[in-house]
């Protein structure tokens, strides 16, 4: 009740201010009148009786201040006025404000869309019901597929049986989906159409998938446990985008038959808008569909694999259930489910029994995988947006500065006159906090801008695919960010200035004199200048090692030529190829762009560099079996004939894979460098054999050893590696993905030009209904693979260009604001006899000064900023001088042209002139 | 000696005007010469402590303001207690005479 009272009648206060301050006068008026009057009755002189009242109770004017000042509206009022001063101050100054403002809304601007992707990637939720609810099983995500009934640290993929298993026995659990972890392309057309399949992202998934994220479906219905059934008919739920951008959002896609994969499938449902899925991804699947249809599409089917473990788990616990008992009691089931498999282990399984656990974390946020991939990129441009910003705040305070002083005389004014030190500091601190926030409401343009740019170009789309479904557009939790910066900088670069304003002695500054305060002040706006150009320092030297890093990466010899070399990638399961029918197919394609004028050589392979690669375990003959703890790991590509001829891998002994293997002759290999000091040390390798399995161990032959390469990641060369003929492939297995190739590499003649629509054109010879995903220069696709890499080192260059700039003002700003100060100084110099080119080193002298202790500050914070980039990067040499001492000449050059100016200035100062200004 | 508000016990300003408007509708000059008078001249208050305190005891609904002539045919704000603020002046009284009853225990012990 008095709260309401109070909050009414300080509004009163406020708003009809005059009324309440008229009444408040004619009372006070009339308790001094009145006391006066006493007075006078005792015999007093009025005059004396208005003066006795005046000493004893306090004057007019203080009683009302003291009143004023009493209610909350006070405050409320002062603000207002502080506000409406400072607004008017800066419209006074419209080159500072706009200046001011831009700078701010870079440097905040920069900061708040780098954090708009760490938001999206390293903190948000997925876009489901009560994600908090959710745990995923697994500390880190893993990739694609693991064999056999151990796993080395967690049991974080799980087969179908596996994933039942836990399904039916975790009682904790109100739903547990499973998927698998390998993303999917599916052929998808509309049955009867002509048209040829596209390729679209899709997702297996448990029929529980939907309800386990408490995910209902926008039209249509979502999949339910019966679509997730052996013999169930076979439905899809289609993406909204997909939906929308490709067919519409016509009505009658629900309940049509598509062809996925050329199997027929009908769309039941459409997913809600914003779902993407269970993890970020670049490209978000556009189809989802039952489990148990994965036999169906896919000749290679894992889902009745006992010990193929490809699937990952989330699940909604039950209210109130603790995700540490579910734990415990899924590592018990786990040890379970191994067990009644013991008679299937192998003796390693069974060595390697003890230690296999499981954990289970929280899944709020789906697989992350791409945080993990991300995190430390994002955590480095975080900081190196960070720098800038504190660059920008060191701009902007030294402007502050210059304001302050301007000032000084009003404010020793209003001091002398008896002004609060609060009242004053309170004035331009007003004036920062108004700059932060306009520069912090422009930031949100620059930072939509921004983060625009970088998705597009960390995430470049492919056409008709999803994009990455972070948005650009500011959220709420990224306005709060840029709000909570706004006002931290306008603290951080208002404080220094409005207190060092409020230090002044006002019977000195009245004085007038510009010479009484000429050192004053000028030791603050210095240190800024040595903490930009230190930081500067540190900003160009990261930017100049990343692109070090980045053209070493770029330029390294990878073991395979990208010149003339060009990739054509397909996969012939998008239309329904069987594996008998392969051979056939890889032989017309080859004939057929063998055949285009320009053409050198083409071969196929399943997967190009630099990327995939699949793995096995290797049995050399006549070695010991590998043991439990044993890595027996190698990677392995199959390719056609003459493959590394074509991609330019040289032969180091032996032969490559030629037209002499065949499916008669006998089942050749051959092996990179790595592979054969990982297996044979000291023996020579040629004309040894080895298997993938225990008991063919004789099945390959070794005829050659290749270079090492990098095909698999362009951060190290490759460990052991092999190569198997296409034409010795058993192509009588039915469920064998390994027989599918991809990629069609194409050695174009010297000089000649080979358009994208010929390779089409003939592939649409070959088979129109067969897909061609993408068509790309061999440097093209080694290209993406550091588009993380460009995008860092582009950024930071960016960052270092502006805050080069930024201290490079800042250093002219200080040298001509000097030079004006000491004019008569330089005068009186060149009066004695001072030549031109003295005054010009003296101007020099003291900027160069602010530069050395600038550098003195920046190389060991440059060199510490290395040694923390290069733990997060490969590549990144920290002891590498080059770039640092580069960012210290560049430093210097525009430290040079900043001072020069002023320099120039100082020196064409005619003596005379100088002496009479004093 | 005690003419400054901030050597009265603190908040007691407030009970000894309440105390003051208990008999009659006061004005602000009244207010303060009736304080004066009854303590004997050891309160003699300025008028910005008086007049927050009247702002204070206006919005905490103990007390209203209503304008009207005096004696002398001036206009003045006379002020007078409100129901709550009566009630107030009983609850503060009563603890006032505890508190200075334990006071005065513990300082004769």
């Amino acid at each position: 009740m008095s709260l309401l009272r109070t909050i009414a009648d300080g509004l009163r206060s406020l708003f009809r201010k005059e009324r309440v301050e008229e009444q408040l006068d004619e009372e006070l008026c009339g308790f001094l009148e009145m006391a006066a009057e006493e007075k006078m009755k005792h015999g007093m002189t009025r005059k004396d009786a208005l003066r006795a009242v005046r000493l004893e109770r306090g004057s007019l004017a203080v009683t009302k201040e003291v009143v004023r000042s009493a209610g909350w509206e006070s405050f409320v009022e002062t603000l207002l006025s502080d506000t409406r001063h400072a607004l008017r101050r800066l419209r006074m100054a419209p080159a500072f404000t706009s200046a001011t403002v831009l700078t701010l809304a870079l440097g905040i601007g920069a900061t708040t869309s780098i954090f708009t992707l760490v938001h999206a990637v390293l903190l948000k939720s997925l876009p489901v019901a009560n994600p908090g609810e959710l745990y995923r099983l697994g500390k880190e995500s893993r990739c694609c597929y693991q064999g056999g009934y151990s796993q080395e640290k967690e049991f974080s993929l799980v087969s179908y049986d596996l994933y039942k298993y836990l399904r039916n026995n975790t009682k904790g659990f109100s739903e547990l989906a499973a998927f698998p972890s390998l993303e999917l392309l599916l052929g998808l057309r509309r049955a009867g159409s002509p048209e040829a399949a596209q390729g679209y992202p899709g997702e297996f998934v448990s029929g529980n998938y939907f309800s386990m994220f408490g995910i209902r479906a926008y039209a249509g219905r979502a999949l339910t446990d019966a679509d997730d059934q052996p013999n169930a008919p076979p439905v899809v739920v289609m993406s909204y985008r997909l939906w929308r951008q490709k067919y519409g959002s016509g009505p009658s896609v629900i309940g049509s038959v598509f062809d996925i994969d050329g199997k027929p499938f009908t769309v039941v449902g459409i997913t809600p808008p914003g779902f993407f899925g269970d993890s970020l991804r670049s490209s978000p699947p556009d189809l989802f569909l039952p489990l148990n249809t994965e036999p169906y599409v896919q000749s290679d089917a894992d889902l009745n694999k006992v010990d193929t473990h490809w699937l990952q788990l989330i699940g909604r616990i039950q209210l109130g259930a603790n995700p540490a008992s579910i734990e415990a009691e899924m590592r018990v089931e786990l040890k379970q489910w191994l067990r009644s498999h013991w008679s299937d282990m192998s003796a390693n399984d069974r060595a390697r029994f003890p230690e296999q656990t499981l954990y289970l974390t929280p899944g709020g946020a789906g697989i992350t995988a791409m945080r993990e991939q991300y995190e430390h990129w994002l955590l480095i441009l975080m900081m190196v947006s960070g720098f800038a910003l504190l660059i920008v705040c060191a701009n902007v305070a030294n402007l502050m500065l210059v304001r302050g002083m301007e000032r000084r005389r009003q404010i020793s004014l209003s001091m002398a006159l008896g002004a609060q030190t609060s009242r004053i500091l309170r004035q331009p601190l007003t004036e920062s906090l108004l700059l932060s926030l306009f520069g912090g409401a422009a930031s949100l343009a620059v930072a939509f801008a921004c983060t625009l740019l970088i998705l597009r170009f960390a995430f470049p789309a492919f056409a008709g695919f999803a994009s990455v479904p972070i948005s650009a557009s500011p959220s709420k939790p990224v306005l709060l960010f840029a709000f909570v910066v706004s006002l931290l900088t306008g603290i951080a670069f208002g404080v220094g200035p409005a207190w060092m304003a409020t230090r002044v002695d006002p019977v000195e500054a009245l004085h007038g004199s510009s010479r009484s305060t000429a050192r004053e002040g000028s030791l603050p706006r210095k240190t800024l200048v040595v903490v930009q150009a230190a930081l500067s320092l540190v900003l160009l030297s990261a930017a100049g090692l990343l692109t070090a890093a980045l053209q070493r990466l770029e330029n390294q010899d990878l073991g395979f030529v990208q010149d003339r070399r060009i990739v054509a990638s397909m996969d012939p399961r998008l239309a329904g190829y069987r594996s008998d029918q392969l051979p056939a197919l890889y032989q017309r394609i080859h004939d057929s762009i063998a055949s285009i004028p320009g053409v050198s050589s083409v071969a196929l392979c399943q997967y190009s560099p630099v990327g995939y690669g699949w793995g096995a375990g290797i049995w050399v003959d006549g070695h010991p079996a590998p043991g439990p703890k044993d890595d027996d790991s190698a990677a392995w590509d199959r390719v056609s004939a003459g493959y590394l001829d074509v991609i330019g891998t040289p032969i180091v002994r032996g032969r490559g894979i030629s037209e002499e293997d065949t499916a008669s002759s006998r089942r050749v290999a051959v092996i990179n460098e790595a592979f054969a000091r990982k297996f044979f040390q000291n023996e020579d390798p040629i004309g040894k054999h080895f298997g993938t399995e225990a008991d063919n161990s004789r099945k390959y032959e070794l005829v050659g050893v290749a270079k090492d390469a990098r095909y698999l990641t362009l951060d190290k060369p490759d460990g052991a590696f092999f190569f198997l003929p296409e034409a010795q492939a058993d192509y009588s297995q039915t469920n064998l993905g390994s027989l599918f190739l991809h990629d069609i590499v194409i050695l174009t003649r010297p000089g000649a030009r080979l358009s994208d629509a010929q390779v089409r054109q003939v592939m649409a010879s070959v088979d129109p209904s067969l897909p061609i995903i993408s068509i790309r220069t061999l440097q093209e696709k080694v290209a993406t693979q550091l588009t993380q890499q460009q995008l860092i080192a582009h950024l930071t260059s960016l960052f270092g260009v502006l805050s080069l700039v930024l201290a490079s003002i800042g250093l002219y700003g200080i040298t001509a604001y000097n030079v004006g100060r000491r004019t008569g100084e330089i005068g009186l110099r060149m009066a004695l006899g001072a030549s031109r080119g003295q005054v010009v080193r003296l101007v020099l002298r003291g900027a160069f000064l602010l530069i050395a202790f600038g550098l003195i500050l920046g190389i060991p914070l440059s060199l510490a900023t290395s040694r923390v980039l290069s733990s997060q990067l490969y590549g990144l040499n920290p002891y590498d001088a080059v770039p640092i001492a580069i960012a210290v000449a560049v430093l210097g050059f525009f430290g040079l042209i900043a001072t020069l100016v002023p320099a120039h200035q100082a020196s064409s100062i005619s003596a005379a002139e100088a002496l009479r200004s004093e | 000696m005690a003419d400054k508000p901030s050597d009265l016990v603190q908040g007691t300003l407030d009970m000894l005007i309440l105390k003051t408007l208990a008999l009659e509708p006061m004005h602000g000059y009244g207010i303060a010469v009736r304080l004066e008078q009854m303590s004997k001249g050891v309160f003699r208050l300025n008028a910005g402590s008086l007049f927050v305190a009247f702002q204070r005891l206006q919005r905490a609904g103990l007390i209203r303001g209503e304008w009207k002539a005096t004696e002398n045919s001036r206009r003045a704000k006379y002020y007078a207690l409100t129901d709550q603020g009566r009630k107030r002046l009983t609850s503060e009284t009563r603890e006032w005479g505890r508190q200075v009853a334990a006071i005065a225990r513990i300082l004769e012990a």
